[in-house]
């Protein structure tokens, strides 16, 4: 009576196929990439002044040289520990917030006008007020990125929380599950995915806090190289300092996916 | 009906329940009294939304009675009472956890041995022939496949009481005549009581030693059918039986016009 043919189906290793690598959507984004490389070559400095955009070859040879003098490793080290440790601080300190006002609404109710007022404040507008208390070391940079990512934590948090199916819970307390039960088994892992989800938003975020905190007052950094290399119209050396800042936000969004694919393996279908 | 020696598993006396509403108080279900025996199997019928689940909901300790008395077991409920299992129209397993894990909530919980528990999981995989899918996790499952883990998990534990409220409802026609007959399989192995919700009249012919016929909300208890077909019973066959047929019309005349026209 058992369906060993859906069984097969379902449980056999071709699922497994779907979670390879998918060669050919990496071949198209390199295509994509390479494409407009030569686009950019190709019009810097023939349809217009190279001035105003630089080139990729420069860009890159300017990318060894600071890689040779130990410049890159200097300013890249700088701003990811910023963001880093902004990030980190804002999980450690967002979720139980999180977890805190989804638990009691009463408290929520009063203090969300307060949060989305905080929230919804351009926190770069306050980058001057940073340095003025935090000083102009490390961890003004750290506080700044650490006030765009917080809020991102205790809402996602809040949300994931109040998104918990109550007949879940109300079917674990028909089998008298004590609450720390509860907790273990549900309503943490329901909010792990929001988590995750708060992580990946947190990336680009903390690294636009700890550029914006360099921008204003630093002597090393990426945000700083940038700043320092606009100053000097140097239009190369500000590209050079974005193109880092991109492809440390592509290595972290990549290392998240893979977490995500390892821990909400639960989530894939079979098909 | 009751044996004389033995108190019913539920008792319900004179209980009616409400909910808050913005507006006030709003009357779900009005005086209602039953008793239940072990080993009986009664099914509530009723137009949707008239007060049923808040029944079952309110003998598992979920909501609590406005007046009237809730026992189980001779004692009064106040809280999710000991050795009682819930089924819910939703599959509610733990999509984070296999089959297998989901199946162990119940029997861990119940504080069954980890080799006792192995075991049982074991059995009700056969029972449920769901063994080929023991590791499988909830989004891999089909909706039918689902709703077996989700009796198993309480079956597993073996609760003296099963309160099931409309658990096949969201199945369609095929599957929930399936999981109609694997429950009556079980069940009359191995006998509990169990109070089932339905709308499906034929559904609760079927299954039911006792049909209670429900009226709109507030819910009162206007019609009560002892159905007296053999059991084991075949669902194929009783279908076609004109006891089967009396008994249905039976019901549908005691729910009135009112699901008609309304």
């Amino acid at each position: 009576m058992t369906d060993p043919v859906i069984a097969e189906e379902i449980l056999s290793p071709s699922g497994s196929v779907r979670e390879s690598v998918d060669f050919s959507a990496w071949l198209w984004r390199l295509a994509l990439i390479i494409g407009l490389l030569l686009i950019w070559e190709f019009a810097a400095g023939n349809l217009f002044n190279e001035f105003w955009s630089s080139r990729p070859s420069l860009i890159g040879e300017r990318l060894l040289l600071l890689l040779k003098s130990g410049e890159l490793w200097r300013h890249v080290h700088t701003t990811v520990t910023e963001a880093l440790l902004g990030l980190f601080l804002g999980a450690l300190i967002g979720t139980p917030i999180g977890i805190a006002l989804a638990h009691y609404r009463r408290a929520a109710k009063i203090v969300d006008p307060l949060v989305m007022g905080l929230y919804g404040l351009p926190r770069v507008a306050l980058a001057p007020m940073f340095i003025l208390w935090f000083g102009i070391s490390l961890f003004s940079k750290v506080m700044m990125s650490f006030s765009m990512v917080v809020f991102v934590f205790i809402l996602n948090v809040t949300e994931g929380i109040r998104t918990v199916d109550p007949d879940m819970i109300d079917l674990m307390r028909t089998m008298r599950a004590p609450r720390s039960y509860v907790m273990r088994k549900v309503t943490i892992p329901s909010i792990v995915p929001w988590l995750l989800a708060s992580f990946r938003i947190g990336i680009g975020l903390s690294l636009v806090g700890a550029v914006v905190g360099e921008l204003i007052g630093a002597n090393r950094g990426l945000g700083w190289y940038v700043v320092r290399a606009g100053g000097q119209l140097d239009t190369t050396g500000v590209f050079a300092g974005l193109f880092l800042l991109m492809l440390i936000a592509m290595i972290a969004n990549q290392i998240i996916f893979l977490i995500e694919r390892k821990v909400l393996h639960w989530r894939r279908e079979a098909r | 009906m009751t044996d004389a020696t033995e108190a019913p598993r539920i008792l319900l006396d004179n209980v009616s329940l409400s909910y808050a509403t913005p507006r006030g108080r709003l009357p779900v279900v009005d005086r209602v009294s039953l008793a239940v025996d072990r080993a009986e199997f009664v099914v509530l019928v009723g137009p949707s939304g008239c007060g049923k689940s808040t029944i079952l909901r309110a003998i598992a300790g979920l909501n609590a009675a406005e007046s009237g008395m809730i026992a189980v077991d001779g004692k009064t409920v106040d809280g999710p009472p000991e050795h009682i299992g819930f089924m819910f129209q939703k599959d509610t397993l733990l999509p984070w956890l296999t089959v297998r894990e989901n199946i162990e909530v119940g029997l861990d919980l119940a504080g069954i041995s980890p080799a006792l528990r192995a075991q049982r999981v074991a059995d009700m995989l056969v029972l449920l022939r769901l063994s080929d899918f023991r590791d499988a996790y909830p989004a891999q499952l089909s909706g039918g496949m689902r709703h077996r883990v989700s009796l198993g998990r309480m079956l597993a534990y073996e609760p003296a009481v099963m309160l099931m409220d409309e658990p096949f409802g969201a199945l369609d026609f095929q599957t929930k005549a399936a999981m109609g007959r694997e429950l009556l399989r079980i069940w009359e192995a191995e006998r509990r009581s169990i109070l089932f919700v339905t709308h499906d009249i034929e559904e609760a012919v079927a299954l039911a030693d006792r049909v209670l016929v429900f009226s709109p909300r507030p819910a009162r208890i206007i019609a009560e059918h002892r159905i007296d077909l053999p059991r084991p019973r075949n669902l194929r066959a009783l279908r076609a039986s004109p006891d089967f047929t009396a008994y249905t019309s039976a019901i549908w005349e005691a729910l009135g016009d009112g699901d008609q026209s309304s």
